[in-house]
């Protein structure tokens, strides 16, 4: 195919992408950005304290989330014990964000594991008063939401690290370092992080705008009177009042100012603290060793797989549960009854898998379509748009995206649904498929031409399989994400479809307890599977070409 | 000062890289060690700055005025080493480059004898400017001061003017050698060019690579 061709199926993907995406987020702005809708917000007077919360929520667990990701990074890097924890990433990263918050709340709540292991201690024989679920401060929020950012920032940093460019000249700086007398550590934070953590921008604005503006995860764990601003306004959008409507239309634009001012502090802070490190990089000062410090650190590594390990048995375990009196730590009668009401709603399962395989292939293609047309160029100018919803707010997205969908009368249908998950879900395929596509050798095709054969037969027959392993992975991610997602299921899909997703959430927030793990669970074990293939899939391959003679 | 390498040995799994080496360094001396790539003339100064990493081992004694350091931890060893790019660190300027390497202290003094630095290698008016915005004969000079303002015991050279054109060389040859001197810092080399080391050098040549292999 010539490079005009090309560069055509390029601009088509691009536009069938970016144009409903475009047109969804300036409807949403239009109709957030309405003087009486405005009007009704800023009258209401649980606004102010909500996005207080949702403010103070997002900041927090966006630093903690970073110093923890540094923290773990300064201290592990180089050791054995940084390339096994290197492992645990891949299956934290595809724990959903709802199942382990569901987990999570499941273990810290007043009846949970945790009250009942201190309930012999404490002597209690009922479950203590604790505001560990909804509490007003937002704790369990910032808490799960550090514990499932961590892991995402550190995958970041891996890729970062990894890059033979930046590993070289890491290593180098940090002997250097050392022979002038620092400790490892204090290179780190002196030296290294202030030269590369810029290039994290990306990533840590995703977990700001995610914090900022989750609606599941709050509606699970956070506070409740008030809730979060993107609660307000999802519970706004989704009033059968019109001007309640109007009003979270203005409280979805209310996230988006708030996230441009959080971004801005954002790159004003990290200004402020690489001034900090350059002053005391001046100062001179040595370490005094701190070798407990080290150990705790590592501790603390093996903590965040383990706290994952745990969730996932209490969502399994939690499942089964028929009676548990506090304060056994076994229950007294197990059941299969929230499994048999699973298994009694199959449409969700089929639903929730037949629409991730369809956005995920649709993703697929949109990606590979823009990888192979486009020019690097307009890749790179491009790619603001492609990281659009992971950076906007979910819920902007998601009733800008049924505004488009009432449109096009495609809300409430199978399309309509297909369509917005593709939205949200080629992001991240993208970015699964792009270090791949851009490192493939540019010689094999050269030699393919080279032998007399078409491009066409060189992308199929060489290209597409020796790439066939990325491939794979992208897919499992794009079905994935697309598992795990909420408002636009809620919103394009007009409350007509139930997935795992919604399920789970609707129920966790309704305190079912064994039904909203049953579910969470399935949740989980949905791209779990579809990971397990992919790698599966992607050992095969690497073993037929290691087979293959030289 | 003084640097002394007791029965000092590398190997590589199971082939001896370094055999047995025994040297007394006094205070502004030079060992030289010769040899061709992949000889292991490296290993052998990141063992002895304590940055060696497997499959590489050692065995022997290194001792800094009469202490054992062999296994202390390379941040305590005090001793500077130097490569053949100049690794500063490309997001501080000159002074804060040099300033980092400096013993704490208070704020005045250290930035004079920063500047005296400089100023002592020509480069006084080049404090405020970035790496990037000097040339590569330069840049080196500052690395070399940078090494020798963290007050070394003893500095390690790793081909240090090989990266630099003919003219420069010389140049910075005679700089590093004045340096030592100055501040009675013994010091290991290793190269593979004969001009490199300098009169009065002690030398050993390390045995050629078995195979010629390039590894």
């Amino acid at each position: 195919m010539r490079a005009g061709a090309r560069r055509a199926i390029a601009v088509c993907a691009a536009a069938v992408y970016a144009l409903p995406l475009v047109a969804a987020l300036a409807i949403a702005m239009v109709e957030g950005g309405r003087v009486d809708a405005w009007r009704r917000l800023t009258s209401d007077p649980q606004v102010p304290p909500a996005l207080l919360l949702s403010v103070g929520t997002a900041l927090a667990s966006t630093l903690l989330a970073l110093l923890l990701a540094l923290v773990l990074v300064t201290h592990l890097h180089g050791n054995r014990a940084w390339r096994l924890f290197g492992r645990t990433l891949g299956p934290m990263l595809a724990v959903p964000h709802a199942a382990f918050a569901i987990g999570f709340a499941l273990l810290v709540m007043p009846a949970g594991l945790i009250a009942r292991l201190i309930a012999p201690i404490a002597g209690w024989d009922a479950p203590p008063h604790w505001p560990t679920v909804h509490d007003p401060w937002g704790i369990g929020l910032v808490t799960v939401l550090v514990l499932k950012e961590t892991p995402f920032l550190l995958w970041n940093l891996t890729a970062l690290l990894a890059r033979p460019d930046v590993d070289a000249a890491v290593h180098r700086q940090l002997a250097i370092g050392r022979t002038l007398g620092y400790s490892a550590e204090q290179v780190w934070w002196r030296v290294v992080w202030p030269q590369w953590l810029p290039r994290l921008a990306w990533p840590l604005a995703a977990v700001l705008a995610y914090g900022l503006t989750v609606v599941d995860l709050a509606l699970i764990i956070g506070p409740t009177s008030p809730p979060t601003l993107a609660v307000l306004a999802w519970q706004a959008l989704l009033d059968a009042g019109a001007t309640r409507n109007a009003e979270g239309a203005a409280a979805a634009v209310a996230l988006v100012i708030a996230l441009l001012a959080l971004v801005a502090l954002g790159a004003w802070s990290m200004r402020g603290w690489k001034y900090v490190a350059a002053v005391r990089a001046r100062r001179g000062e040595r370490a005094v060793r701190w070798p407990l410090g080290a150990r705790l650190v590592r501790s603390g590594a093996i903590a965040l797989p383990a706290v994952y390990l745990v969730v996932v048995g209490v969502l399994a375990a939690m499942s089964w549960v028929g009676v548990w009196r506090f304060p056994a730590l076994l229950p007294q009668l197990w059941t299969g009854h929230a499994w048999q009401q699973v298994l009694a709603a199959p449409r969700a399962l089929l639903d929730t898998a037949v629409l991730a395989l369809g956005a995920a292939a649709a993703s697929l293609v949109l990606a590979l379509a823009w990888l192979e047309g486009a020019p690097r160029a307009w890749q790179v100018r491009g790619l603001p748009v492609v990281m659009l919803p992971l950076v906007v707010p979910g819920i902007l997205l998601a009733s800008g995206a049924y505004q488009i969908a009432l449109m096009a009368r495609v809300d409430g249908t199978p399309s309509g649904l297909l369509w917005v998950h593709t939205l949200v879900v080629l992001p991240y395929v993208v970015i699964a498929l792009a270090p791949a596509w851009h490192s493939f050798d540019r010689r094999f095709e050269t030699t393919a031409l080279a032998l007399g054969r078409s491009r066409a037969a060189f992308w199929w027959r060489i290209k597409l399989p020796m790439l066939a392993a990325p491939l794979a992975a992208a897919f499992a991610v794009g079905f994935a994400v697309s598992v795990a997602q909420y408002l636009p299921t809620l919103f394009v899909g007009a409350g007509r479809f139930a997935t795992v997703t919604t399920e789970a959430v609707t129920l966790a927030a309704g305190g079912q307890r064994q039904t909203a793990a049953a579910w969470a669970f399935a949740q989980a074990l949905l791209p779990a599977l579809g990971f397990v293939l992919a790698y599966a899939y992607g050992l095969r391959h690497a073993q037929a070409f290691a087979a293959a003679p030289r | 000062m003084s640097l002394d390498l007791v029965d000092v040995s590398i190997r590589l799994r199971e082939r001896v890289l370094v055999p047995p080496l025994s040297a007394h360094i006094a205070a502004g001396e030079v060992l030289a060690v010769m040899g061709e790539s992949g000889a292991g003339k490296s290993s052998l100064l990141a063992w002895i700055a304590g940055l060696l990493e497997p499959p590489f081992e050692a065995s022997g004694r290194i001792m800094l005025d009469g202490d054992d350091v062999t296994d202390a931890p390379v941040e305590t060893r005090r001793i500077g080493l130097l490569f053949q790019d100049d690794l500063l660190f490309p997001h501080m300027s000159v002074i804060d480059n040099l300033l980092f390497a400096l013993p704490a202290g208070p704020r005045r003094p250290r930035v004079e004898r920063a500047e005296e630095a400089l100023a002592r290698a020509g480069l006084a008016g080049f404090a405020r400017r970035r790496p990037a915005q000097l040339s590569g004969g330069q840049r080196a000079r500052v690395s070399l001061l940078r090494a020798m303002l963290a007050g070394p015991r003893a500095l390690l050279l790793d081909e240090p003017f090989s990266r630099l054109d003919a003219a420069r060389r010389e140049q910075m040859r005679a700089f590093v050698w004045a340096e030592l001197a100055a501040n009675a810092v013994p010091a290991v080399l290793v190269t593979h060019d004969r001009a490199d080391v300098p009169r009065g050098a002690r030398l050993v040549e390390l045995p050629p690579v078995a195979g010629g292999d390039d590894a």
